[in-house]
């Protein structure tokens, strides 16, 4: 493409989650005009190439919003506006809502749209009738588990996911699983996460009279929590010292009561979720971070974590596989097997300092070759630029 | 407002909600002691659409708003008359909260949240659960009533994990407590609740219902069946697991879930990840006919829960006949006689409950047909509805 490329990263919120926004980010950094819509949560300071065009979670925010587009669109795009406003009439029951979402997307019309969130995709087809194109990101719940229960969500991927123009995969795994709502296989493109390294240098040896255990995220059932305690209840059994914090873990009912009901109060500490900072600070005090999920993409946690020179236990689960290779650069358990959660990190609380030193060396290594932003941040350049040679 | 004292003792049942159709204990009950000579008003904090008319007097809670305002006005106005029609109660509430060390906020929030129970005239104010009677501690005696509080599950293990101490008041004082196993008894024992207060009075089910069925014909494969809400106390995920594990044997199985919940998500993407999606069928709610037509149909029924008060659902079971699997979360071993009226195993361990399913699925009919036996006679004569309304009638003497 000649002119610059013009992309929109759309997750519906602004801000959007961490690693979104470390694409956004990225992306501004390599001069890529970036536009942002959808709902303000809270005000960011972004690059000058990154453009909002949000409104506010109140009605006069939309009314406003809904007007000034309409004008615009009226004045300068009209016959754009009366192409969607039909488009519209057929389909979406809720017209007022989709409008205040949809038409400052059709006024700037970025190159390319890029949605974050599979479950989106049927309101956002209709950019392609003016020429946008679509990208599609495939990540986690949306397509490991929601479309097994739902079978409504099966039909819409089924029906949608061949009219996508690019996929961006978070793993291969995850490939693997949109190609069953028949994504095809060609427009699929695994781009891993990538972190920026800065953030994570790690400043601090660790020294901790007892070994310490942290697992990171909210009590979410695919986070697995329930299979930790078990295995926590098997080493406490076995007179094992240690000490498990799991952050974001607290005021969560199973949790509490298993905790109780295992009488392992003193071994487990629950916290609220933390801000950034301070979960960087949970990761680099602990001797070990354990992710028992029964589902995920490729969890973050485990990345940074490997950038802080933490050991990982994870179970092997979505593409975890991909980044921990069992005993190379951390530890891979079968999924919901409380035994071996407690055979492993056992095991790693008896090795010998050289083996752990190894084994982080080539987790911090792993890291700089595949997770590393800049790399993250190409490879997805290269889907959007691919749409157009 | 007053009334005459009637010489038929009154008992006001404090609930969040009117029962519905489908909770029998309360329908039982209310028209238990309605049978006795016992008149029963029911005292609930929400008003629904369509509730359920058990032919009893009910007293709803003034309406709750969400506006500031309205909430201002509303509660000024319920003051204005717990003052104006019964100044006595309201002023003993006062104090008795004072005595409690209750601020003074509080204790015209409290006068507040319980102008309606002011109303009426009755003997004993009994709250359906624990949280019903929390922030009203003190109604019965303000009232000249006596207090009496259920408990029935989770209200006594995980209300407490959400609310760190919210019954510490409540049980200060002298008041008479029904729980539903020895298990429950044993716990409130632990909170230092004196045991002379405490009966057990065990759910009931409506025997004449569910009756064995002679129509019952082993099939080829192994059917089983829970009957719960999709909910993490109910160990589905685990049970699953066991299900896993009966399938790499290369045991052909049928497993029915019975009940509709927040989890199904994460049951339905258990039982895929888990190779048995296609041997689980996810049934949503039934009615009481359709459940019992289902169990006709069962070899085995698990209730492999993490925590369960009693649970009426294996009452049933048990009394259709059929081979009961059950953990031992709290109310459930007193429920089921490990060895003579089914099997009882450890929770949160899906090898274990594998090796009793085929254990039992291996056994000989004759023992087959002791348990069944064993089963139908205890819940005929412990868990029937006649003995459950005999012993309430004797908890309000």
């Amino acid at each position: 493409m000649s002119k610059k490329i013009k992309i929109a990263i759309y997750s519906g919120d602004i801000p959007s989650t961490t690693f979104i926004e470390r694409l956004i980010k990225g992306l501004a950094n390599k001069g890529v005009q970036i536009y942002l819509f959808g709902f303000i949560k809270s005000k960011m300071g972004y690059e000058k190439n990154v453009s909002i065009f949000g409104y506010r979670n109140t009605k006069i925010s939309k009314v406003w919003h809904l007007l000034k587009f309409s004008v615009l669109l009226f004045l300068f795009k009209n016959k754009d506006k009366s192409k969607l406003d039909k488009m519209l009439k057929d389909k979406s029951n809720k017209p007022l809502i989709a409008r205040v979402k949809y038409y400052p997307v059709l006024y700037y019309s970025p190159d390319v749209f890029h949605l974050q969130w599979a479950k989106g995709i049927d309101e956002w087809l209709w950019v392609k009738e003016f020429g946008i194109k679509l990208v599609l990101s495939l990540r986690g719940a949306h397509i490991n588990y929601s479309p097994l229960a739902d079978k409504r969500l099966t039909n819409i991927y089924k029906t949608n996911f061949p009219k996508v123009d690019a996929f961006h995969a978070v793993s291969k795994a995850i490939s693997l699983e949109a190609q069953k709502y028949d994504a095809p296989k060609e427009k699929i493109n695994v781009v891993y996460s990538g972190i920026s390294l800065d953030t994570f240098i790690n400043k601090y040896e660790k020294q901790n009279n007892v070994f310490r255990i942290v697992s990171i995220g909210r009590p979410h059932w695919k986070k697995g929590y329930n299979y930790a305690l078990n295995a926590i209840k098997i080493l406490k059994d076995k007179n094992i010292e240690f000490k498990y914090v799991i952050v974001g873990g607290k005021k969560n009912i199973e949790l509490a009561y298993q905790i109780k009901d295992l009488g392992l109060e003193e071994n487990i500490t629950l916290l609220n979720q933390l801000a950034f900072k301070d979960v960087v600070n949970q990761m680099q005090s602990s001797d070990l971070l354990l992710l028992p999920s029964v589902e995920e993409g490729i969890a973050n946690v485990v990345l940074e974590a490997m950038a802080l020179k933490t050991l990982v236990v994870t179970t092997d689960c979505g593409g975890m596989n991909e980044v921990i290779t069992n005993n190379y650069n951390g530890f891979l358990v079968p999924i919901r097997d409380p035994e071996a959660i407690a055979k492993t990190i056992e095991y790693v609380i008896t090795l010998a300092n050289d083996d752990k030193e190894n084994i982080v060396k080539n987790a911090l290594e792993t890291i700089n070759k595949n997770h590393n932003e800049q790399l993250m941040v190409d490879n997805m350049m290269n889907i959007y630029t691919k749409l157009f040679s | 407002m007053k009334e005459k004292k009637s010489h038929i003792n009154a008992i006001g049942i404090a609930l969040s909600y009117v029962p519905k159709y489908s909770e029998t204990f309360f329908k039982n009950k209310i028209s238990g002691l309605q049978k006795s000579n016992y008149r029963v008003i029911l005292f609930v904090d929400y008003k629904c659409l369509n509730d359920y008319n058990h032919k009893c007097e009910v007293v709803y809670a003034p309406k709750r708003y969400q506006n500031t305002i309205k909430t201002i006005l509303s509660g000024f106005s319920t003051l204005v008359k717990a003052f104006l029609f019964n100044p006595k109660k309201a002023i003993s509430l006062y104090y008795l909260d004072k005595q409690d060390g209750i601020s003074f906020a509080n204790r015209i929030k409290n006068i507040i949240l319980n102008q309606f129970y002011f109303t009426k005239k009755i003997d004993w104010l009994h709250f359906g659960f624990g949280m019903n009677a929390i922030k009203r501690e003190n109604v019965a005696s303000a009232i000249g009533a006596k207090m009496a509080v259920s408990f029935r599950g989770s209200d006594l293990y995980i209300t407490p994990l959400k609310h760190n101490n919210c019954y510490d008041l409540l049980f200060t004082k002298a008041i008479k407590y029904h729980v539903l196993s020895e298990e429950m008894k044993q716990t409130l024992i632990g909170y230092q609740v004196d045991k002379k207060y405490i009966q057990v009075i065990t759910p009931a089910i409506n025997i004449d219902f569910f009756k064995s069925s002679s129509a019952f014909k082993p099939d080829e494969n192994l059917r089983l069946t829970t009957v719960a809400r999709l909910h993490w106390k109910k160990g589905l995920e685990y049970t699953l697991e066991a299900l896993s594990i009966l399938k790499q044997q290369g045991i052909d199985f049928k497993f029915t879930i019975i009940g509709e919940g927040e989890e199904r998500e994460r049951l339905i993407f258990a039982a895929h990840q888990l190779g048995v999606i296609n041997n689980v069928a996810f049934k949503g709610q039934l009615n009481h006919d359709e459940v019992k037509a289902h169990l006709q149909h069962t070899d085995i029924y698990l209730q492999y829960s993490i925590q369960e008060g009693f649970c009426n659902a294996v009452l049933e079971a048990q009394a259709m006949g059929l081979l009961c699997i059950v953990s031992n979360a709290e109310g459930l071993p007193e429920n089921v006689i490990n060895n003579q009226t089914g099997w009882v195993i450890n929770k949160r361990n899906p090898m274990a409950l594998a090796k009793k399913i085929m254990d039992v699925y291996h056994l000989p009919l004759v023992e087959k047909e002791a348990i069944r036996k064993n089963a139908i006679q205890r819940v005929n004569q412990k868990f029937n509805l006649e003995k459950q309304n005999r012993e309430f009638v004797e908890f309000y003497k």
